[in-house]
């Protein structure tokens, strides 16, 4: 797999993990395991921004520009669809050979593909 | 849908070899069939998570938990290890059972925190603890969840 978009899937969960925390699990997390919310989210922050750093300047800034707008800057793609607009991603992009070897975006919704499976 | 129908004998381990967290981790992801890549991307989302604090939640059982995009469908796994494993439980006592559940960022069935709730809620039973320890085969894991109507 491309090491960018090894970094692109991590901060993806992470940001995951973020949006769950406040939208969804917070009283599960506060109560059955005690988090500390507030600091959770700030450290799941530092860690997105720290991860995001590391990106080559060019997905950085594609990175910035999809994770300002969006709440998912990487989209799986399952049975040659994009999962961030539903729409069946080109034969040649899904094709086995070269599946997460680069980092591509859907020409659609401009997410960064991942392909799972 | 009922939690055993999500349990599999191939992820259910009565007799974990782990004998760190860390190693539990892994051991109980590796039982989910993923390629290895995608392995090491779920062990470390799972190691993310429990830095924001442990998921022990107590008389030895954790609870391990998390989203992923190298994951299709929610999956579950269940780990036993008698001798116990540090966990950093907020009881600090080891912990014995180890319940794992990831989910895919988008699920149709929105599944993944009822589950964690059940399991959690199950965990908390008073008489759970010691029917998971007589345990002596992933059949008996499934038989205890339809027990409790799970």
């Amino acid at each position: 797999m491309d090491q960018q978009l090894e970094l692109l899937l991590e901060i993806q969960d992470l940001r995951m993990q973020r949006r769950e925390l406040t939208d969804g699990s917070t009283d599960l997390e506060a109560e059955v395991f005690d988090v500390k919310i507030e600091d959770a989210i700030r450290s799941l922050d530092e860690k997105v921004e720290e991860l995001a750093e590391r990106l080559a300047r060019g997905i950085r800034e594609r990175y910035r520009r999809i994770a300002d707008k969006a709440p998912r800057v990487v989209a799986p793609v399952i049975n040659g669809i994009c999962y961030g607009c539903f729409v069946a991603v080109s034969t040649a992009r899904a094709s086995e050979a070269d599946r997460n070897l680069r980092v591509e975006s859907c020409e659609y919704c401009g997410c960064f593909l991942y392909h799972v499976g | 849908m009922q939690l055993r129908e999500l349990f599999v004998p191939s992820a259910i381990n009565l007799d974990l070899a782990a004998e760190t967290k860390d190693e539990a981790l892994k051991e109980l992801v590796s039982c989910l069939g993923l390629d290895g890549k995608s392995e090491g991307i779920l062990y470390k989302m799972l190691k993310r998570r429990e830095n924001l604090g442990s998921t022990g939640i107590g008389r030895g059982i954790a609870i391990p938990h998390c989203r992923s995009l190298v994951v299709t469908r929610l999956r579950v796994a269940f780990g036993r290890k008698l001798s116990g494993l540090d966990f950093k439980a907020i009881d600090e006592k080891p912990v014995r059972y180890v319940f794992l559940i990831v989910a895919p960022p988008l699920e149709v069935s929105n599944q993944y925190l009822p589950v964690l709730g059940k399991i959690a809620q199950f965990g908390k039973e008073a008489d759970v603890p010691e029917a998971l320890a007589e345990l002596s085969s992933p059949e008996q894991f499934i038989e205890l969840l339809e027990a409790k109507d799970l």
